[in-house]
């Protein structure tokens, strides 16, 4: 309804009303009620949804998201294990992977993760799983979900988020001393209103590397915390983004380097066309003892069109004296001296303008395939 | 017939008169230099047959094989067959020159109206013009122009002249920042590229290159006109001499 906006106190009110969910019993959702019930999920306009109208993301909690699957899909092979989270054994997962890999109080809505969960997947990749398939979740049947990945050391594993509907989702990683992680999102147009929060620990010698690549929702938020617990630990993370007509994309990173010798490597190239709305706030911590951490963050931002909007917000944040650090942010129009080089070969306006796009979100794609097949290249 | 005529050209920058009447005429087989001191208007008249936006035609008209270019979009001039190497390439990363290259051999394909090469073939006849001016094939997997040297940069518009085929180069001062060796290969790929069929003006300050590519004629731009046309041994009268002689 027009003018209404739903305030986090009476989603609150409501949620409570309702109680939790049933599914997944064990799951401990003390902190998450607690917090719930001292009206601490964020209100319109807090500091960290200046970007995005999250009494509209409200409202799709409230009414809840008719467009789910209806069952869950999981394609994998080999000795990777995978359980449902209703099973006991994912309770044995989540004691391995340790403490929370966030903070409660920076993602609050992750309370609603936990209070309206309805599916769920614990994986662990064994220490010795010879030659590892990519794990691919395709589908999971409920609006608030949860996947849980564990690679032990030494292992090496592929997760694959293929394009599905959901209104929460969590996914928890552990990649531990020695192991490797390549974690591919990929986010198709959406119609609806989806968040989600990618929390990591990558410990010692340990690489992590993600690749997202997004269209955009009617509202959209990625929220990404990735923790360098160990030595010597790698984080490569990239993302690209094309957007138009009127979507939404609201990214927010966090990498900490918790642990001297670290490397992190950030990458993200956007389009944004229409009256789309496209942002990047990139966060580096580097904590007191974190010596020698190399941390880089590069966005560069495309506008294609004059109703477009593009924030990009890289932050520093050092309390370590022997650290190298660079990031930078750019936001432009098409190089138009690009496109006329373009045409005195001979190659269209049109086309070239979509081959300058496409080598422009290059920087930030490993795969180009899956890219084009998604839509964010042509 | 005349391959390119140009005909009482004025031209404005920003409102600005650039070119004041130029009429110069370049036949198949011929190859013209158009030389002159900074600011005399020859890069204009390079941008301004390729057609670059931001250059106002105010009178006058260019002509190839007979049609009204004046005033056709950039790649409609390049599918009737002009070429412009630029003075100052643009740096295109992300786009690998090779599908760059492919691209525009597309266009030109389809603009005749025939089937774009396979990517065997185009491959096979790009890898032979990257080794005419002694460009590592590794050069084709690059970004265009991306992070390339001067010299790179310069035989990177040579390499697509030689693989577009187009009626008339038009090479812009493609002879500067090149040390001896690689102008003497830029020479070669200029001397392979001539034909009877087709045609080059070369647009430059000095003689140096005119001693590996001899033009037939040579033109003296001055002030947005051209105020003297002569042979090859104008040029080393010009090399000689410098451009005041001419004022008087």
């Amino acid at each position: 309804m027009a003018g209404l906006t739903l305030n986090a106190g009476s989603l609150a009110e409501a949620l409570l009303a309702r109680g939790p969910a049933s599914y997944a019993p064990w799951l401990d959702r003390g902190p998450h009620l607690e917090l719930i019930e001292q009206r601490a999920l964020p209100e319109l306009r807090s500091e960290a949804w200046r970007h995005t109208n999250i009494s509209r993301w409200y409202q799709t909690v409230l009414n809840g998201n008719e467009s789910v699957a209806q069952s869950r899909r999981i394609e994998f092979a080999g000795a990777v294990e995978v359980v449902d989270f209703e099973e006991s054994r994912a309770a044995e997962l989540l004691e391995l992977r340790g403490d929370e890999l966030y903070q409660l109080s920076a993602h609050p809505i992750a309370a609603l993760n936990a209070m309206l969960l309805g599916a769920g997947v614990a994986i662990r990749v064994p220490a010795r799983g010879g030659r590892l398939h990519p794990v691919r979740v395709v589908d999971l049947p409920a609006s608030y979900q949860r996947i849980l990945m564990i690679v032990e050391s030494g292992a090496e594993a592929e997760l694959i988020e293929e394009p599905s509907p959901f209104t929460h989702r969590l996914v928890e990683l552990v990649v531990q001393s020695g192991a490797r992680l390549l974690h591919r999102r990929l986010q198709a147009a959406s119609p609806h209103r989806d968040c989600s929060l990618v929390a990591v620990r990558v410990e010692a010698n340990a690489n992590y590397e993600l690749a997202q690549l997004s269209l955009g929702g009617d509202l959209r938020r990625n929220d990404i915390v990735a923790t360098l617990s160990g030595e010597s630990a790698h984080v490569t993370l990239r993302g690209a983004w094309r957007l138009d007509g009127t979507r939404h994309l609201d990214n927010q990173v966090a990498v900490h380097h918790d642990a001297p010798g670290g490397t992190s490597r950030q990458t993200y190239r956007g389009v944004a066309g229409g009256r789309s709305r496209a942002v990047l706030n990139g966060r580096i911590e580097i904590a007191p003892g974190a010596q020698r951490s190399d941390a880089s963050l590069s966005t560069k931002n495309l506008l294609a069109s004059d109703t477009a909007e593009v924030y990009a917000k890289p932050e520093l944040e050092i309390y370590a004296n022997d650290v190298k650090c660079s990031h930078g942010a750019t936001v432009g129009a098409i190089d138009e001296d690009a496109v006329n080089y373009f045409r005195t070969r001979g190659i269209d306006g049109q086309t070239a303008r979509s081959l300058f796009v496409r080598g422009f979100l290059r920087e930030a794609i490993d795969d180009v395939e899956t890219a084009r097949r998604l839509g964010v290249i042509q | 017939m005349s391959l390119l005529r140009v005909e009482d050209l004025h031209v404005e920058v920003d409102a600005k008169p650039i070119l004041a009447g130029i009429d110069l005429e370049v036949r198949a087989g011929e190859v013209h230099a158009v030389m002159g001191p900074n600011g005399s208007g020859k890069s204009t008249l390079a941008n301004v047959l390729a057609g670059r936006p931001g250059y106002d035609v105010t009178r006058g008209c260019v002509t190839v094989d007979g049609e009204d270019v004046t005033g056709l979009e950039p790649e409609e001039r390049s599918l009737r067959g002009l070429f412009l190497a630029f003075q100052y390439p643009i740096e295109i990363p992300g786009v690998s020159n090779m599908e760059f290259l492919k691209a525009a051999v597309d266009a030109h394909a389809l603009g005749r109206g025939e089937d774009p090469p396979s990517a065997v073939e185009f491959v096979k006849r790009a890898r032979a013009a990257a080794s005419r001016l002694a460009l590592n094939p590794d050069f084709l997997k690059r970004g265009v122009n991306d992070g390339f040297s001067g010299g790179e940069k310069k035989r990177n518009e040579i390499l697509q002249m030689l693989i577009l085929e187009p009626r008339l180069a038009v090479l812009d001062e493609t002879d500067s920042g090149l040390d001896i060796d690689a102008l003497g290969v830029v020479a070669d790929g200029i001397n392979a590229f001539r034909d009877v069929g087709n045609a080059v003006i070369l647009v430059t300050h000095y003689q140096r290159l005119l001693n590996y590519v001899v033009p037939d004629h040579v033109h003296v731009l001055a002030n947005g006109r051209i105020v003297r046309s002569g042979d090859a041994s104008l040029a080393l009268e010009l090399e000689e001499r410098g451009y005041g002689w001419l004022d008087a």
